[in-house]
């Protein structure tokens, strides 16, 4: 039985490193050639073709302020090829030419009376997913807000179950005095004074 | 001095090889002296590393351009201390870096083994070797900081402005020491698990190597977050960006470690888990430097992309098989060796604490791997930034932080109702009290209140444990308050050093709070106009532009504009920022221009200015943030390391034979 156990810890290890070692070899080759030297946003390339316009008619006067239009900004990734979010990176990274043209597009948007749901949906078709700061929380990727969440309830669970294991059948005093030639009363403030020191 | 440089590194490639190769079979046939040779090779491959990163040292401060790595980032005008610095600024040279601290860690471990634990020792030094024989490797086939170029350039790229700066200098050595550290825990959590010896042993023999790898973790971490707020511009410190996520992950195992390690070390306990958490920290650094070096996932920090990442996938991989199957095959010798006796106990806290702590070690890296997961599944690329990991792990580190408060106020093995009473009250009260407080003082925030009422109540129990201890030594000994402290924590520095750290993490969690109420305001201003602003304690600000000047400086053309900070009418000083044009010796443009952040630095808030850029002559395009209790996160990272050094401090065995331990407690159950 515990070899057999055993086998079976074995073949899935093993079976987990490799579909591991596949998948990451497997993006890794994909993304192989368009990766570049990225030391930092302010010499991240700027390729003016990564910046798509996103129009859309005027439907009213504007519904966001200014704040609310700035913390928009910060759920629109920049498609510069850094890592920030739109506002971020169009107040940080002054070479940049994407993040001030996506900053416009919000901008005309923001005039033309959307709120910051459509202005999201509207760059979400313009770019897909990769323009949100965030996994979308719908179809495969909901699995990244999901699993944390699962995986510490789990944690919770397999706690428990240790805790209920490990606990001892009756709760008499699960350590047993050490052979020592203390009297009582010398036991009684050794374990008085070894309590209140570990604690 | 660079050649012997160059040729150290194949000979110490020569030397973690035969250390790798006799120290296994030292171990396996039980010969002497193939175990003493092999520790020999280890002080050898130090010495020769030692002599590759000196003839590095001399290549980059001489400029020998004649080597690619020193024309790739350093120039003729670079500074001195930046031309020493460039060392750790790109992929070969940082490797070497870490392949030289790994062979001095190496050396002193294996010194201070040399007549201990020696049944672990010849394992400990092949594991160590074969780890450096890795490194080297890698460092002579796939990424040498020795390869020449076909012709001398005249001169060299230059450094990356943005490594121009003295957090820099000293933030990825701190980050390497620590990442490093984890390599000796894992060498002995690898040899007690061949040799079956999975006794508090190797703990014991760990457990120091274990807090010099989080000490060096925290203080690389915090100076990296230092870095980045001085020097980014983008006014934050952590960006939950994959090579700072990378930098977090062993330093949550470490620190899960460091508390779970006690459990094992009083009641027999977790001695699984204890090894998964030692082994899990040095994967996790193996993990993390794949990320930063394979190019994988895209990253501010990342090196040029280069093979080297499918080396460090390969080493991963043999590292995760290897480790697997030793603890599969001794999972019979780490069954826990005493029972719990309650669920409300100290044992039990510390699992929630470590089961937090690893929740969210695993929500950082799947937040951090799951673009490509994504991207494997779907074919389609999604970012995981900032606002995943913040709605995942604010929640998580909260519950963490409200534990470190728990904790101390549980008793080992069972605490009655009566001493929870006791024990939680005063700190409830004064978590309660600081709530209170700010709300009634306007404080609206919801998150932000739950962290400052939890930094209240963890505190109040902080206190109360000091408190508690110095008033039993003043009733004991009649020691006066002051030396009473001092004497306390001198007297059990582990337990007193931990609960500084604790009061580090409470600061920091204050500061991370506090950041719900930051302010930005983008401002454009012609020389003598002025700007006004409230700041978020209703301040009134207001900055007069003192006009834009521009400068020739040792390697770069400067723009700056100099701002008269008044705050509620008084002038409280000049703030400058700049915009930076490098240039080699030439006079050649080298970077993007960068830009130089214009702080004004205070306890309660800093003014964050960044100029944005200039129109015609005299107008400065600028954002104005402020950043309240930035500061605390500096006064936090200072107090988590003076926490570290007291617990790291060696204490003398005699004092715990004084007081009495040695005579009651088993061997097993002794602390290191």
């Amino acid at each position: 039985m515990t070899n057999a156990m055993m086998s079976r810890r074995r073949f899935f290890t093993a079976s987990a490193a490799g579909v591991a070692t596949l998948t990451i070899a497997r993006v890794a080759s994909a993304q192989e050639g368009e990766q570049q030297v990225n030391t930092g946003a302010a010499n991240a390339p700027m390729e003016a073709d990564r910046y798509k316009p996103v129009r859309l008619a005027a439907k009213g006067s504007p519904v966001m302020s200014q704040a609310q239009r700035d913390e928009l900004e910060h759920h629109l990734h920049c498609q510069c090829g850094c890592n920030l979010d739109v506002y971020t990176c169009r107040t940080t990274d002054f070479s940049c030419q994407v993040s001030p043209a996506m900053h416009g597009d919000v901008m005309a948007l923001v005039a033309g009376g959307y709120s910051a749901p459509e202005i999201i949906a509207a760059f979400k078709n313009v770019y897909g997913d990769r323009v949100l700061m965030a996994p979308p929380t719908s179809g495969f990727d909901i699995a990244a807000w999901i699993t944390p969440f699962v995986a510490i309830i789990a944690g919770i669970a397999l706690v428990l179950v240790v805790l209920r294991r490990l606990r001892a059948p009756a709760l008499a005093p699960a350590m047993t005095s050490p052979v020592t030639d203390a009297t009582p009363d010398e036991q009684a403030r050794l374990d008085a004074l070894v309590r209140s020191d570990d604690r | 001095m660079i050649l012997i440089g160059e040729l150290s590194l194949w000979v110490a490639l020569l030397m973690a090889t035969w250390g790798t190769t006799v120290g296994f079979a030292g171990g396996y046939y039980k010969r002497p002296e193939l175990i003493a040779s092999a520790e020999r090779a280890s002080y050898a491959t130090f010495g020769f590393l030692l002599l590759a990163a000196l003839g590095l040292w001399t290549a980059l401060l001489h400029s020998d351009f004649s080597f690619r790595y020193v024309a790739s980032y350093t120039s003729a005008n670079l500074p001195s201390v930046y031309k020493a610095t460039a060392f750790w600024a790109g992929q070969s040279g940082s490797l070497l870096l870490w392949a030289f601290i790994l062979s001095a860690y190496s050396a002193i471990a294996v010194w201070t083994n040399r007549s201990r634990n020696r049944e672990l020792m010849p394992y400990v030094t092949a594991t160590l070797a074969a780890i450096t024989l890795f490194f080297v490797l890698t460092l002579c086939f796939g990424s040498n900081p020795y390869e020449r170029l076909d012709w001398i350039p005249p001169d060299g790229t230059g450094l990356n402005p943005q490594l121009q700066n003295p957090g820099m200098a000293i933030h990825p050595p701190n980050l390497y020491l620590g990442y490093i550290g984890t390599a000796i825990p894992f060498a002995f959590a690898i040899a007690a698990l061949i040799t079956r010896r999975l006794d508090a042993g190797w703990l014991a023999a760990v457990r120091r190597w274990t807090l010099v790898s989080w000490f060096f973790n925290t203080t690389g971490i915090i100076l990296g977050m230092w870095w980045a707020y001085v020097e980014l511009g983008w006014g934050g410190y952590w960006a939950w960006d994959p090579v700072e996520n990378a930098s977090f992950l062993p330093w949550l195992v470490n620190t899960a470690f460091l508390h779970s390690i006690m459990v094992q070390e009083k009641r027999g306990m977790l001695r699984k888990w204890n090894v998964t958490l030692v082994v899990s920290a040095f994967l996790l650094a193996i993990l993390g430097t794949f990320i930063t070096r394979s190019g994988v996932i895209s990253s501010v920090h990342s090196f040029a992309q280069s093979n080297v990442g499918y080396w460090f996938l390969g080493f991963l991989v043999i590292s995760i098989a290897v480790t697997a199957y030793l603890v599969a095959t001794r999972l019979n010798d780490l069954e826990a060796k005493a029972e719990l006796e309650s669920l409300v106990s100290r044992e039990a806290s510390f699992l929630f604490n470590n089961l937090l702590l690893v929740g969210i070690a695993f929500a950082v890296l799947w937040g951090t791997l799951f673009p490509i997961l994504s991207e494997a599944v779907t074919n389609n690329k999604i970012t995981v930034g900032p606002p995943f990991f913040n709605k995942v792990n604010v929640p998580l580190g909260l519950a963490l932080l409200a534990l470190t408060g728990i904790g101390p106020l549980i008793a080992w093995r069972r605490a009655s109702a009566e001493n929870l009473k006791r024990q939680f009250t005063g700190p409830l009260l004064a978590g309660i009290t600081v709530g209170a407080a700010l709300f009634a003082s306007g404080m609206r925030g919801f998150g932000a209140l739950v962290a400052y009422t939890l930094c209240g109540f963890v505190t109040g129990t902080i206190i109360q444990e000091f408190w508690k201890g110095v008033g039993a030594r003043h009733r004991m000994y009649g020691e006066n308050p002051a030396m009473a402290l001092v004497r306390l924590v001198a007297r059990n520095r582990r337990r007193y050093g931990g609960y500084i750290v604790h009061v580090g993490i409470v600061v920091l969690f204050a500061a991370f709070a506090g950041l719900a109420f930051k302010e930005e305001f983008d401002v454009t201003l012609k020389g003598g106009e002025s700007y006004e602003a409230k700041d978020p304690y209703g301040n009134d600000w207001r900055f007069v532009s003192q006009g834009v000047s521009r400068y020739d400086e040792l390697n770069r053309q400067t723009t700056a504009v100099l701002l008269d900070a008044f705050r509620n009418g008084k002038r409280v000083g000049v703030i400058k920022t700049e915009k930076r044009q490098y240039m080699d010796s030439r006079g050649v443009p080298t970077f993007q221009p960068a830009t130089e952040v214009g702080i004004k630095e205070g306890i309660r808030e800093d003014v964050y200015v960044v100029l944005a850029g200039v129109i015609g002559e005299d107008t400065a395009e600028m954002r104005i943030t402020f950043n309240p209790l930035v500061w605390w996160v500096w006064y936090g990272g200072m107090i988590m390391a003076v926490g570290g050094l007291i617990v790291m401090w060696p204490q003398a065995e005699r004092r715990r034979a004084q007081a009495g331990y040695s005579t009651v407690l088993q061997p097993a159950e002794q602390t290191a």
